[in-house]
């Protein structure tokens, strides 16, 4: 069956439809090839085909069968790694069908789970080596213990350039039968930031309102899906208008469900478009620093940004 | 004159009286029905006040049988139990009368104390009655042992509805009247907790205005109030170190109350310091329940009071109406209405291979193609779930 949702009903199931990261392609291939992998890291941003390429991998290894030898786990989801564990325990205790000797266990966003976590979950792979590889896969790998990183081969997935995802876009067009201008896939992959599953996200919702993706319609749907809230949000404060930039952060974090992180993010890259005086965009940047570290410890994150919306109405000052 | 508490008076004496717990009823009967072999014992477990030894006591006498009760002391006190258990273990009683044995409360056993828990085991195997045994927590992991050994039957509290019902049953018997609104008041604030509601509903019976009986409540916001001024308005002064004390309210909710209120009173540099002050309360709140070092409340309760209060630079005049903090319930409301949209997110997630958490931050862009009837066939989604995404856009 065919999937109605273009991320899943394009995303490509052998090695060769995969764009970009040639060289780490030809490297798994030939690892697949052996019919014996290690265990695997794959880290890099959101988006650049690291839960398409386990996927491929598995379905290479073990064929029509791939379902009961392949366990997906999101380590940000699971409510701490005794789950993790429990479930691999139950999952690694039969053994694998057909003429691979192990199982596949995916974890995504390993690098949410802490330090201690991880150790658990080293000691966790070693139990299992026998009959399970494990695949990680992470945003940072900074952020995952090098024990970790020692018993994995490490892959390092870049962003996707520009060429690639018009590429993607191209085959979707032709496949769907869309109409889609130059200056739309820029637009897209301006809005994507590279990231692949976002871009192909854009496109579907673009096209759900109009087979003919102009760049305007594309600006909707992408400015609809930006917290561009967060933008009056700052304007309120550096008005000097404090209750009202309060109230709307809320607003904006309980309605969209946006993290304290995200919203940070958001304030970060605005900074620069403010009408305030250069020294005070660092002040600014400082601040912001200071504040997301803080809420990254575990501070209350509405409390913590209140405290930096504060500080903008300072800004807004000139002070 | 010994007139008895209501709760006591008006405790149910049949099946047929006990409200709101029918399904613990029939797990009752079909226990009681089972030969002595097989039935071991069974345990009523739930909050206070939602009538688990008044179930002990309604089934006595429904099968007419006499209760011994046991309390945690017994169960050390190996003479005492021989004095309660010969004649209880004893087939034949000279009443002819059947026997339960009531074991109340066992949560009062502590767990150093283990051998009256080991000793409560094996009363169970030896006895020939049926026992019954009530507790609040029976996921106490000192009951681990007890807990393999029993049949468990769940309380739940009792919803506000059946309470309220309950009490105007009781004003009725008793030929006394009392505003709807005050019972209202008086169901919800029990949570759930019988007793507690008919306590109080008695109190306020006696009362001239019964409405005081909800006062309790609303003086809290009286001290939080005047706190608040004295934080507010006037000059930092160390007096303001203890001011939390007189404040009958947890930390937390101070902590709201100020968060909420700094912007209707200071402007500028001095909202900025008093939110940097609040911001640092926040983080030693974290630090006291990560590293457990209570000595960190000290900082907590000094940035707070003081520290909020030192924001400004000069006093400050007239009147100001605090508002009571939004946050939480605006929390909880929002939480009830995206209920739906983290189901929806979640059926995705799995689906494309990604976490639910990315889902719900992608929601924004996939919201437009969700609302096409062959993915959300597709995904599963329920006609709540379509109605939800119908209704957002």
């Amino acid at each position: 069956m065919t999937s109605e949702i273009w991320t899943e009903k394009y995303r490509p199931d052998k090695f060769e439809d995969i764009v970009g990261q040639e060289g780490i392609i030809k490297k798994v291939k030939a690892l697949v090839g052996s019919l014996n992998i290690p265990h695997l890291l794959f880290t890099g941003p959101a988006g650049t085909g690291k839960s398409t390429l386990a996927l491929i991998i598995v379905k290479e290894l073990f064929g029509e069968s791939w379902k009961d030898n392949y366990l997906e786990l999101n380590a940000s989801d699971e409510r701490g790694i005794n789950i993790v564990r429990e479930k691999v325990k139950n999952f690694a205790r039969t053994k694998s069908f057909g003429n691979v000797p192990f199982k596949i266990i995916f974890l995504d966003e390993a690098d949410a789970l802490t330090p201690e976590a991880q150790q658990a979950l080293r000691r966790t792979m070693e139990n299992y080596s026998q009959t399970c590889r494990f695949i990680l896969s992470c945003n940072y790998s900074s952020k995952i213990i090098d024990p970790i990183q020692s018993r994995c081969a490490m892959f390092r997935f870049k962003l996707l350039e520009k060429k690639d995802i018009e590429k993607i876009i191209r085959k979707i067009e032709t496949a769907e039968k869309l109409q889609i201008k130059p200056e739309s896939i820029e637009m897209i992959y301006e809005g994507s930031e590279g990231d692949c599953r976002r871009c192909i996200n854009i496109l579907q919702s673009t096209a759900s309102v109009s087979p003919l993706i102009n760049p305007d319609l594309v600006a909707t749907i992408i400015s609809s899906a930006k917290p561009k809230d967060i933008l009056v949000v700052l304007d309120y404060a550096i008005s000097g208008d404090f209750q009202k930039a309060r109230e709307k952060l809320l607003d904006v974090m309980l309605k969209e469900s946006i993290s304290g992180q995200d919203v940070i993010k958001a304030i970060q890259k605005e900074i620069w478009n403010l009408p305030v005086e250069p020294e005070l965009k660092v002040k600014l940047t400082e601040k912001t620093g200071e504040t997301e570290f803080r809420i990254v410890e575990g501070s209350d994150p509405f409390i913590q940004l209140q405290s930096l919306l504060a500080s903008f109405v300072l800004a807004g000052l000139g002070k | 004159m010994n007139t008895p508490t209501w709760t006591e008076k008006y405790r149910p004496k049949t099946f047929a009286e006990v409200r709101g717990q029918s399904l613990a009823i029939e797990k009752l009967r079909n226990f009681l029905k089972k030969p002595s072999t097989e039935r071991g014992a069974i345990v009523l477990h739930g909050p206070p006040g939602t009538g688990k030894t008044s179930l002990a006591y309604v089934i006595a006498n429904e099968t007419k049988s006499e209760i011994f009760e046991l309390n945690a002391s017994d169960l050390r006190n190996k003479e005492k139990l021989n004095e309660i258990l010969r004649p209880a273990t004893e087939q034949k009683s000279l009443t002819k009368k059947g026997k339960i044995i009531l074991v109340d409360e066992v949560d009062g056993i502590s767990e150093v104390d283990r051998g009256g828990l080991s000793e409560l085991v094996s009363l169970i195997e030896s006895s020939a009655h049926p026992m019954i045994i009530t507790a609040n927590d029976i996921w106490d992991k000192k009951f681990s042992e007890l807990r393999r050994n029993v049949e468990m039957v769940q309380l739940k509290e009792i919803d506000y509805k059946t309470i309220k019902d309950i009490m105007i049953e009781i004003l009725r018997k008793e030929k006394k009247f009392i505003d709807g609104d005050v019972l209202t008041n008086i169901s919800v604030k029990s949570k759930g907790d019988l007793r507690a509601a008919i306590n109080d509903l008695q109190i306020a019976s006696s009362l001239e205005n019964p409405a005081e009986i909800i006062i309790d409540e609303r003086n809290k916001e009286v001290d939080i109030f005047s706190a608040m001024r004295l934080i507010f308005k006037g000059k930092p002064n160390n007096s303001l170190l203890k001011i939390f004390d007189s404040v009958n309210m947890p930390m937390e909710e101070i902590l709201l109350w100020i968060e909420e209120n700094i912007p209707t009173e200071y402007r500028g540099e001095e909202l900025a310091k008093a939110y940097e002050a609040l911001s640092r309360v926040d983080i030693f709140k974290k630090r006291i329940y990560r590293q457990q070092y209570w000595r960190f409340v000290v900082y907590e309760n000094a940035l707070l009071s003081y520290g909020v209060s030192a924001a400004k630079k000069t006093e400050k005049l007239g009147f100001t109406s605090y508002k009571k903090p939004t946050r939480i319930l605006k929390m909880w409301l929002n939480n009830q209405k995206i209920e739906k949209k983290k189901t929806i997110a979640k059926k995705y997630a799995k689906y494309v291979h990604i976490g639910e958490k990315r889902a719900l931050y992608e929601f924004p862009t996939i919201r437009t193609f969700l609302l096409k009837p062959e993915v959300q066939e597709e995904l599963n989604l329920t006609t709540e779930e379509i109605e939800y995404l119908n209704k957002e856009n």
